[in-house]
């Protein structure tokens, strides 16, 4: 019995050193310890003897089973090892071969500028609010100081709901598209919610269809309302947009404007990115800004008539706003070198799915 | 309104000695925005002054001679095919390396040493235009004639020689500043703008003088129209109308006007000085010595100064004799009453009329001009004594001519406009602390006269701001702009943080932009104004949109009730380079409401174009708004939609939340994707989100991990073809409670399928909550499973 346990043990250790391949090692698996293998018939065997025999051959057989455990474990690490090393020389893969790109989808230039700019004024308090795009004229120019026959209201070109030749009117005068998103703030001081830390971003529309200047476009109107809202807060607020959206070496200055909803009035410039805020280029004049200046928008201090319509007492009350087109901001940034502002709004989807 | 102003004029009253550059940076910051600075010396660098010594025809051109020109240090020859070139003329010589436009085109090119058809040609001899200065009266194919302008030497700068070693900037001004489109005006603002001490200079007599009066009159003024607040008139006798000074000539061509004759330059150089325009007739003009002022009569007909017809009509103010009108007031004199060569007598117009007349007017008749563009900013009465004053002074020094008659009709003086100040109102609004003394120089210096009041106090605005200053807030304006805004801190507002939160509908709005791009869809932004074709090709009637009073062209006429029009427009246009793709648009359509503001309400549009598998399109359409309605708490509802016009009857469901219809997810009805000339079917989902967002929230629920194994089995069942999933999936659900879901895992027509047939793997899953399953429980489930399907749907298995 001893005997043929040890010619087991030798048998099987020899031939686990000839298995070279996955194959072969499992089938010699199956030969010595499978649950039919050679081992387990030995095994088997061992019940037929008496119990001292038995103890002497179980101690015997218990070690040429661990040896042959042993043997082959070392065996199988050493096949699948030697596997491994044939495959990474034999496998192969083009890896020139082009990305397939995810299938996501492309959110409009417009709405990535939304987005980010909502959440720059996001991160000091100001909070996103929604107004008409079809409005009163009441909110789009008379509340905002600029009464009827202001020739102001000529500047805003702006188009009229109406039909059979007649304007059409109703409880706060005459409808209109609203040519700039400064409708929204009497609306917003009327609600009575205050302070106020607005962000007004929206469709406006103006009688103009141009290289430069679409019929529809966005704003985004800022308004802050409380006791003390200052200049120098605008300035504040200012400076961060420019340097979180533009980048923290862009310079900024005030430059005194008039605008009949503000006053004091003005208009926010940036310097040029092209010409370093230097106005010259190579070849002389830089093409893109006015004296190294872009312009970004207007803002002022809210005129007090302005939060009079809208119910607060301005000897108590003061604040800033200021508006500016979305595109206009988008296309100063972004160096898409875009000629015409058209493009935008073309539906092209080879021009859509580059952004 | 742009203007040109001259650096040398502006420093006859502004003491500064700034560089160009310098100037207009403190300009810009503190008044008005300086667009360019053109320094003249460099626009008429390497040019001198020649005189053409002798001419010879060119050898080997008819139109072209061959000038030799004096230019100082030598004689060269030039080519020039101007055809009044002349012997002894002094010419305008632009040298090799100056930069002129050729012809007066738009383009500025370096001359360089040439020879022109084999004679050479050392520069140009130029026509005004080609040197910039268009506005100069000289005919086609004329080069510019100096020999009377000027005496300087040949070789000398023409900078120098013309006077124009100057510089020009462009500014814009506001539209609330009309004084500051006259020197005066800017000059006085620019002096507190650069710290500079300012002067009225010579016209410091003018303004102090008063106008002789005189007892009996020369001419009558009826001033019939009370949209002329004041009309004054000045009769200047002995004139001789020639051409005016070259200086002042000069000042004219270099603010960008054309010098005509002595008195009309004079009218125009007034109006630049002090931002008050002028008009002159020639007395002999005017029947029976009476200037009316009045409303056009109704078909009245006036030939103007351009040459233009005016139709006029009463809203239209003129200015008239007893017999016909002259002028149209404020906007442009008549041809037939302006000064000429002939003209003796001048009488000289200035007036105040009503802004908004003016303005009217003028877009009434389709005529503009620079007195129109100052009128329509409101102009001051009092401005018109000076403003005359100045006019005839002129008139008698250049003209030669004698004041012999005032008249002043001026029936409702203005008073000043006063009003209280108090520094710390202003110093409140712009959060610095600048002194009263600074903010009253500040004040004073720009013209308003401050009185000191008990505990404020009183401000008197000058005539010239009268138009813009409308309170107190706006003297805060005067002071921060001059103390100026790059000399105040940039402060982020540490106040309470506002009362509102985010408007929830513009967040979901953003939240659902992000989900369908992250589904694979991009985003078309349409305009929201349509044309009535768009709206009619897609069978809605323009009754049912809002409609523009004044559309700019006739395709864009409507506001949107619905995205699909423009959806299918943009579909239309991108199947040629794109012939499939998912795409969408989220934004508002405009629903008319009886005498109200229109609702507007967020809607969403998606879909695939180019589509090729319709069951599979409707499976992906239907998930991502299952998916979209799973992820923001809504529960949505699919159902077969009836019979409709605007989508394919058998591929569409109706979607239904809480009981109401909130879209529509199918195939756009071939009519639709016919008319709109779309070539393959397009799937779309029209979903009123508005409907939606209160509902919608961020609810994430926790479902306990199943603490069994979960047993799925697959089995393929043929069924007809329209036998609905859903009752496909209830048979299976029903049969027994260990089913506890029921998937689609194929579905397959074709080879081995009888036609009218179809073949659908569905994957079922069984769970008990309890208890491991045991093989046989699942398959005596399954046995029950198939033989229901054979039952209730006709199910054959298959395999």
């Amino acid at each position: 019995m001893q005997d043929a346990l040890i010619q087991l043990q030798t048998e099987a250790l020899a031939v686990f050193l000839k298995v070279k391949t996955l194959d072969e090692l499992e089938a010699a698996r199956v030969e010595y310890l499978g649950r039919k293998g050679r081992l387990a018939e030995a095994m088997k065997d061992l019940a037929a003897l008496d119990a001292d025999a038995k103890r002497e051959a179980g101690k015997i057989a218990n070690d040429v089973k661990r040896t042959i455990e042993a043997s082959f474990q070392a065996t199988e690490a050493r096949v699948v090892a030697g596997a491994a090393a044939e495959r990474k020389a034999q496998e192969w893969l083009d890896v020139s071969l082009p990305g397939i790109a995810p299938a996501v989808g492309h959110l409009h230039l417009t709405t990535q500028a939304i987005d980010e700019i909502s959440g720059i004024f996001a991160h000091i308090g100001f909070v996103r609010s929604r107004h008409p795009e079809v409005d009163w004229d009441y909110y789009a120019f008379e509340s905002l100081n600029m009464p009827k026959e202001h020739p102001a209201r000529d500047e805003w070109e702006t188009f009229f709901i109406g039909d059979e030749g007649e304007v059409a009117t109703g409880e706060k005068g005459k409808i209109v598209l609203t040519p700039h998103t400064s409708n929204g703030q009497v609306r917003e001081i009327e609600k009575g919610e205050l302070p106020i830390r607005m962000i007004n971003i929206g469709k406006c529309y103006r009688r103009q269809a141009s290289a430069r200047h679409l019929p529809m476009f966005h704003q985004f109107e800022g308004l802050m309302v409380d006791k003390n809202v200052t200049v120098t807060e605008l300035k504040g607020v200012f400076d961060y947009f420019v340097k979180r959206y533009f980048g923290p070496d862009r310079a900024t200055r005030l430059r005194p404007y008039h605008f009949r909803f503000t006053e004091p009035s003005f208009e926010l410039d940036i310097s040029c990115a092209v010409c370093e805020g230097t106005g010259k280029i190579e070849n002389g004049k830089c093409k893109l800004c006015k004296g190294g200046w872009l312009e970004l928008g207007g803002a002022g201090m809210v005129h007090p008539n302005v939060l009079k319509a809208g119910g607060l007492n301005p000897d108590e009350y003061t604040g800033f706003a200021f508006g500016w087109g979305v595109e206009r901001t988008m296309m100063m940034r972004s160096g898409i070198n875009i000629d015409d502002i058209r493009t935008l709004y073309k539906n092209d989807l080879r021009f859509l799915t580059q952004f | 309104m742009n203007i040109l102003a001259s650096y040398n004029w502006l420093k006859e009253h502004v003491k500064t000695k700034l560089s160009a550059e310098e100037f207009a940076k403190e300009f810009s910051l503190r008044s008005m925005s300086v667009e360019s600075v053109e320094h003249l010396d460099q626009r008429f660098a390497n040019m001198v002054i020649g005189v053409v010594k002798s001419i010879a025809q060119h050898p080997n051109a008819d139109r072209l001679r061959v000038a030799t020109v004096d230019i100082g240090e030598k004689e060269v020859p030039i080519v020039c095919g101007g055809t009044n070139l002349a012997e002894n003329m002094r010419v305008l010589v632009a040298l090799p390396g100056s930069r002129v436009r050729w012809h007066g085109g738009a383009d500025w090119t370096t001359l360089e040493k040439t020879s022109i058809r084999g004679v050479e040609s050392i520069g140009m001899i130029c026509a005004p235009s080609e040197v910039g200065l268009d506005k100069v009266a000289c005919g086609d194919h004329e080069i510019w004639d100096l020999t009377s302008i000027i005496d300087a030497p040949a070789g000398a700068s023409v900078a120098a020689a013309l006077d124009c070693d100057d510089i020009i900037f462009d500014i814009e001004i506001t539209t609330n500043r009309p004084d500051a489109m006259g020197m005066i005006g800017l000059a006085r603002d620019a002096a507190v703008a650069v710290d500079a001490e300012f002067s009225l200079g010579k016209f410091e007599s003018v303004e102090s003088r008063a106008l002789e009066s005189f007892s009996s009159h020369r001419i009558t003024v009826k001033k019939d129209d009370d949209r002329c607040g004041r009309y004054m008139a000045a009769v200047v006798e002995g004139v001789t109308v020639g051409e005016s000074p070259w200086w002042m000539q000069k000042r004219l061509l270099l603010a960008g006007l054309k010098p005509i004759n002595v008195i009309v330059d004079i009218s125009n150089y007034v109006a630049l000085e002090l931002g008050q325009p002028m008009h002159a007739f020639d007395a002999e003009t005017i029947a029976k010595d009476t200037i009316v002022i009045r409303p056009a009569k109704k078909g009245e007909k006036l030939t103007l100064l351009d040459g233009k017809i005016a139709e006029l009509n009463p809203s239209i103010m003129v200015i008239a004799d007893a017999e016909k009108s002259l002028a149209v007031a404020g906007i442009m004199g008549g041809k037939d009453s302006g000064t000429t060569a002939h003209t003796t007598t001048v009488v000289f117009e200035a007036a105040m009329f009503d802004a908004l007349t003016i303005r009217r007017g003028s877009r009434a008749i389709d005529v503009a001009s620079d007195s129109q563009l100052l009128f329509e900013k409101g102009l001051s009465p009092s401005a018109l004594p000076i403003a005359l004053a100045r006019a005839v002074e002129l008139a008698t020094e250049l003209a030669g001519g004698t004041l012999v008659d005032v008249v002043d009709v001026y029936p409702e003086p203005r008073k000043p406009k006063v009003f209280a100040f108090n520094p710390e109102q202003a110093r409140k609004r712009i959060g610095v602390d600048i002194a009263d003394a600074q903010q009253i120089d500040i004040l004073t210096r720009l013209g308003f006269d401050v009185a000191k009041k008990k505990s404020a106090y009183s401000v008197t605005v000058p005539y010239w701001r009268e138009d813009d200053i409308e309170g107190e807030v706006d003297f805060t304006e005067e002071i921060a702009r001059m103390y100026g805004y790059h000399n105040m801190p940039a402060v982020l507002p540490a106040s309470r943080p506002p009362a509102a939160f985010d408007d929830a509908s513009l967040d979901w709005a953003m939240w659902t932009k992000k989900f369908l791009a992250g589904a694979g869809f991009s985003e078309f932004f349409s305009n929201s104004m349509v044309s009535v074709a768009d709206l009619e090709m897609y069978a809605v009637s323009p009754k049912d949109a809002l409609a523009l009073y004044n559309p700019l062209s006739a395709d864009i006429t409507h506001m949107r009730p619905t995205l699909v029009p423009s959806m299918l427009r943009a579909i239309e246009r991108n199947q040629a380079f794109t012939n499939t793709a998912n795409v969408f648009e989220l934004a508002r359509v405009y629903v008319p409401r009886e005498g109200d503001i229109p609702e507007e309400r967020m809607t969403l549009v998606f879909g695939e174009y180019g589509v090729t598998n319709a069951e599979s399109t409707f499976m992906q359409l239907r998930g991502v708004v299952e998916y979209f309605a799973a992820k923001s708490g809504i529960t949505l509802t699919f159902d077969r939609a009836p019979k409709n016009d605007h989508w394919h009857d058998g591929r569409t469901v109706t979607i239904t939340f809480d009981g109401v219809t909130v879209g529509t997810l199918g195939q756009v009805a071939d009519d639709f994707q016919n008319s709109f000339g779309i070539h393959r079917p397009v799937f779309l989902a029209e979903i009123d989100l508005e409907a939606l967002f209160s509902s919608m929230k961020h609810a994430h629920r926790y479902q306990a991990l199943p603490a069994f194994p979960v047993v799925t089995r697959d089995i393929a069942v043929l069924v007809d073809e329209k036998t609905e999933f859903e009752k496909i999936s209830s048979v299976v659900r029903g049969a027994k409670s260990l089913v506890t879901d029921c998937r689609v895992v194929e579905l397959y027509r074709g080879e081995g399928i009888p036609s009218g047939k179809k073949s659908v793997t569905v994957g079922v899953t069984l769970m008990a909550p309890d208890r491991t399953l045991t093989s046989q429980e699942v398959d005596d489930v399954m046995t029950t499973v198939i033989r229901e399907l054979a039952l209730r749907v006709d199910g054959v298995i298959r395999g």
